[in-house]
């Protein structure tokens, strides 16, 4: 039964090259996840999250690679959003709204141009996670390989940024570097992320895993293992799950939607668990302090 | 040396231009002998607890290795030799038995105390606290006090900024007053005099019966 539910699938070459994305975007997604959070990043995901979208209908229009056109987007959006807040003083929230809509909407004119508009829009807003072919696996790869290798080098500093700026200015780190390696590497992670789950889905697998092992980690590291090990195994289960669905009851389950339910779930399921927890320790207090 | 002065006098403004992380519109800035820039490193800062999220996943521990962390480098983790200067710090503030506790489950006074702990592991030559004394315990004041005076005998400068009168006597030979200009300098018993005071807190400095001038808070 198990078996059949979490092995057999995966016999099957689009669904073990599916499951290899989701595990790689799950690793990459749960370590800069962290960062995010510990940031208060969030914001700047969720921007990417939309001003990649035109990126990628541009390269789709123009028969270009998705990638490029992400990941120019990607640095476009950097930059103008320095630009708003610093240069501008525009507040933070309301520069993104305003660079949101606008590159949206530049999105949606050139996909509508196009005569298979919805089967398109589709693409590009949840991904196409199934059809993942081997190049973009090792693509994705390699993109998470070298982020990875860039966030475990700078570790210690980006948690020292995080927790206390000033401490790492006083110690002459150069701030601003380690906040463009992290912008960096949040900006690679939503690109690779994007391509294969849509813009809308993406922000899940940074945020989701991220914030369920917030709840449980006690040091920024087990946080890190945790959102892994979580997307990874629930990402495993989500794809299953659809595939089961699909293909043996009949019901139809859009893949890269069960992976990102899945994350919810695990987030609701944990979230629940740790309220549990503290009522039970709170009562128990309560009944040491009667006796 | 006290900074003293009431809110909006420059305190905060002074240490951080003393650590490099404000322009200069005028004048010059050498510490330890050199520029603020190239003094990095050997000088320590301590914030105000409160200013930190408490809700950071981060060990007692760690808090006082990242003041270790230059010494230590990029690819290296903390050693042993880091760990111990780390404990051994952490000893001298009273809380080690707090090493493996998550930092924001401390009190304000306890995590006052490991930042402390930090700048110590740093091992600096300078010392700059912010409001080191606010909202703290009766005994992390004590210990505080007592650390810094250890410090100070083992050649580290020190200097804290606050508007607690009693605590500066207590932890400092030298103060500077200061309300948006330096209005005076020197030995803790001539700085402090009921003119200097009133010309630095204006009207919330009262001379009391006896002589002695308290400011109060506003």
């Amino acid at each position: 039964m198990i078996r059949q539910l979490l092995v057999e699938p995966y016999q099957l070459g689009f669904m073990r090259r599916a499951l290899l994305e989701v595990v790689l975007l799950g690793v990459l997604g749960g370590v800069v996840g962290v960062h995010v959070l510990l940031r208060r990043l969030t914001f700047l995901t969720e921007a990417l999250q939309h001003t990649v979208f035109p990126g990628l209908a541009v390269a789709f229009a123009a028969g270009q690679s998705l990638l490029l056109g992400a990941v120019t987007a990607a640095a476009v959006t950097i930059v103008l959003l320095a630009f708003l807040t610093t240069r501008l003083r525009i507040d933070q929230d309301a520069g993104l709204a305003v660079l949101i809509a606008t590159f949206f909407a530049f999105g949606v004119v050139i996909v509508s141009r196009r005569t298979g508009y919805t089967s398109d829009l589709n693409q590009l807003l949840f991904g196409r996670i199934l059809d993942v072919d081997r190049r973009q696996v090792v693509e994705t790869a390699v993109i998470a390989f070298v982020v990875l290798v860039l966030v475990a080098v700078a570790h210690k500093h980006l948690v020292l940024v995080a927790f206390d700026r000033a401490q790492a200015e006083a110690l002459g780190y150069r701030v601003v570097v380690l906040d463009l390696l992290l912008n960096a590497a949040v900006a690679a992670t939503v690109v690779v992320a994007v391509r294969a789950v849509g813009t809308v889905l993406m922000v899940a697998f940074v945020v989701t895993p991220a914030a369920s092992a917030r709840l449980l980690g006690r040091s920024v590291a087990a946080t890190m293992a945790i959102a892994v090990v979580l997307a990874g195994v629930l990402g495993w289960v989500g794809l299953s799950a659809s595939f089961e669905a699909s293909v043996n009851q009949g019901l139809r389950l859009a893949s890269g939607a069960t992976v990102v339910a899945a994350f919810t779930v695990g987030f609701c399921v944990i979230g629940a668990g740790t309220q549990l927890v503290r009522r039970l320790g709170a009562r128990r207090g309560l009944a040491k302090a009667a006796l | 040396m006290a900074l003293i002065g009431p809110n909006g006098a420059g305190k905060t403004t002074l240490i951080r231009a003393i650590l490099g992380l404000m322009p200069l519109t005028s004048g010059r800035i050498e510490v330890l002998g050199v520029s603020p820039a190239k003094a990095r490193g050997r000088v320590a800062y301590v914030p105000q607890a409160d200013v930190l999220d408490p809700e950071f996943p981060v060990s007692v521990l760690q808090v006082v290795l990242m003041g270790r962390s230059r010494r230590i480098g990029w690819l290296r983790r903390a050693g042993r030799e880091d760990k111990a200067i780390a404990m051994e710090a952490l000893r001298r503030v009273g809380v080690a038995d707090r090493a493996d506790d998550r930092f924001g489950v401390l009190s304000g006074g306890q995590r006052q105390r490991v930042l402390l702990a930090r700048a110590v592991a740093q091992e600096a030559e300078l010392l700059l606290l912010d409001e080191p004394f606010n909202g703290v315990d009766a005994t992390t004041t004590d210990l505080l006090i007592e650390v810094l005076a250890d410090l100070r005998a083992t050649g580290v400068a020190v200097v804290m900024s606050t508007h607690d009168l009693a605590v500066a006597h207590l932890a400092c030979d030298e103060a500077c007053l200061l309300n948006r200009q330096q209005i005076a300098f020197g030995p803790m018993g001539e700085a402090l005099t009921a003119d200097l005071l009133r010309e630095t807190y204006g009207g919330s400095a009262v001379v009391l019966a006896g002589g002695a001038t308290i400011v109060t808070a506003r």
